[in-house]
């Protein structure tokens, strides 16, 4: 594990901005630092673009200006052979989901593990165990097209922490699933920053918010406001 | 969930590669035919090299004043002593005569002054020295001239190797285009599987181990076709053998010698013929394993 600057916490950017091609500026001069261990909320209206946030978190874009900085560093200076041993260190979870729909629940939750050369032997109890908590045993051998919109959120969400990351990005992780359902999740989240995961979750859910009582970065029109 | 075999993470219905493998094995028989014809030509130009080097002959006309037994005793008496002969013998009127038959019909010659030969066997170790041996029979014995073939043998020689060359071409070029549809067929798949490929990414998997789940399936395409295409040509050179009774001569026998020649002829036969799945397998796996490597390079 790579040492993580003192001062620039796990996630640091400064003035960060981004648009698509010729279009609008979508994120402006987002600067903010979130600590080792720590637990956040990302909130704001739909289009303040806190999915596109998140996407340059997890290095799936690049900023066209400022600084971000991940574990202490500079992501602008990361070598492209490097990006897989990095993104094994975050977890995601996609507004979309994002499963395979070739493979069952249980091979997409043990997906990021696969990929990481381990042994299906090895892993086969955590993977269980893992589905067991979120709901999902009965599931297992089920493949996402057949799944609800609960379900499908509940095994995105378990193939994010299977690998026990050190930063976890979750993009509305309780979109698709009733209160009680919500409040499982986010103990989940919870228990895994017990754990040491950095936690960021972009979301509309108030309820969701207040339960938690953790700091909020707030949205509005590409534009960071502290709450 | 004991035994439980992870399904491929990369789909196999998402760009089939049937085409590809239609394609290859089309491939794949051209070069086997290809082979074989250069295979023929090689042996070709051995046996005419080898067969004219060994004889020449001496062609003795019918001079007005001059009596041809006569001329040609000499002849022959004069070939016999000449360093590098290794053996002579007077070719009969009548075997002449038929070697005249194709231009001029099975008529009776007796009136025609025909040419009367000596074919001379030479010690391939220590040819005689052609144009001594020229000078002298063309001095001492009336009417005589030697045959060396050489002028018989350089235009064969150079007809075979033009057609050996081309053979080369051919498989050069079948190899070039073998190498264009793998890289197609490969962006095809990429393509195909772009959103697997994406979170596959996303979830910390390296280039190498995508490229890894993509091409084993370029290597097995590979090998079928190879090995589909030498079925064929194999076929195809029996099918040739049966169009023609033995000895005939032509496509029929080459094809035959192809197949059932000597076994230490025969096995060097076959194993040229088993490098075409070997290289379709090489050229299969290579290609698309650069050509993915290089694609997801521009994948972030």
């Amino acid at each position: 594990m790579a040492p993580t600057g003192r001062s620039d916490g796990l996630v640091r950017l400064e003035n960060v901005g981004l648009r698509y091609g010729h279009g609008p500026e979508i994120l402006k001069d987002v600067s903010f630092r979130m600590e080792a261990g720590s637990f956040r909320f990302l909130t704001g209206p739909s289009g303040a673009g806190k999915t596109s946030l998140l996407r340059l978190l997890f290095l799936a874009l690049k900023p066209t200006r400022g600084m971000i900085r991940l574990f202490g560093e500079d992501v602008a200076a990361f070598d492209r052979a490097r990006l897989p041993l990095l993104r094994r260190r975050i977890g995601v979870v996609f507004q979309e989901f994002r499963l395979l729909d070739h493979l069952t629940t249980y091979d997409n939750v043990a997906l990021p593990l696969r990929v990481a050369g381990k042994r299906e032997s090895r892993y086969r109890d955590d993977v269980m165990d893992l589905l067991s908590w979120v709901g999902l045993t009965e599931q297992a051998q089920a493949y996402p097209p057949v799944l609800s919109g609960g379900e499908k959120q509940r095994a995105a969400i378990a193939r994010a922490v299977i690998g026990k990351p050190e930063l976890l990005l979750a993009d509305e992780p309780t979109g698709n699933v009733d209160p009680a359902l919500a409040r499982r999740l986010l103990h989940l989240f919870v228990e895994l920053n017990r754990l040491g995961t950095t936690v960021l979750i972009a979301t509309h859910d108030h309820k969701l918010v207040q339960q938690a009582k953790a700091p909020v970065l707030h949205l509005e029109r590409g534009e960071l406001r502290a709450r | 969930m004991k035994g439980h075999r992870p399904g491929p993470v990369i789909p196999a219905r998402a760009g089939s590669l049937r085409s590809l493998t239609v394609t290859m094995a089309v491939m794949c028989y051209l070069a086997c035919l290809a082979i074989g014809a250069l295979i023929l030509i090689n042996r070709a130009i051995e046996s005419w090299t080898g067969g004219l080097a060994r004889e020449v002959t001496v062609q003795v006309r019918q001079l007005r004043d001059a009596d041809i037994q006569a001329e040609l005793e000499k002849a022959e008496q004069l070939l016999q002593s000449f360093p590098g002969v290794a053996g002579t013998a007077i070719l009969d009127r009548d075997a002449g005569a038929k070697l005249l038959e194709p231009w001029l019909g099975n008529r009776n010659l007796d009136d025609l002054p025909v040419p009367r030969l000596i074919r001379v066997t030479v010690n391939t170790e220590a040819p005689p020295d052609y144009t001594s041996l020229a000078a002298a029979l063309e001095s001492e014995v009336k009417g005589a001239s030697l045959d060396t073939h050489r002028r018989w043998q350089a235009e064969l020689t150079r007809m075979a190797r033009a057609l050996s060359l081309l053979s080369y071409a051919v498989l050069f070029l079948i190899c070039v285009s073998a190498i264009a549809i793998v890289i197609f067929a490969t962006r095809t798949v990429l393509d195909a599987n772009r959103p697997v490929v994406d979170v596959l990414h996303l979830v910390g998997a390296k280039d190498g181990y995508i490229s890894r789940q993509i091409d084993g399936r370029f290597l097995k395409t590979g090998l079928w076709a190879g090995l589909i295409g030498v079925m064929l040509g194999l076929i195809t050179f029996l099918l040739l053998g049966l169009t023609g009774p033995e000895g005939a001569g032509g496509v029929a026998d080459a094809s035959r010698s192809l197949l059932f020649s000597a076994p230490e002829i025969a096995i060097w036969s076959y194993s040229v013929l088993l490098m075409v799945p070997i290289a379709a397998t090489l050229i299969s796996l290579i290609t698309s394993r650069v050509t993915l490597i290089r694609m997801l390079k521009d994948v972030r």
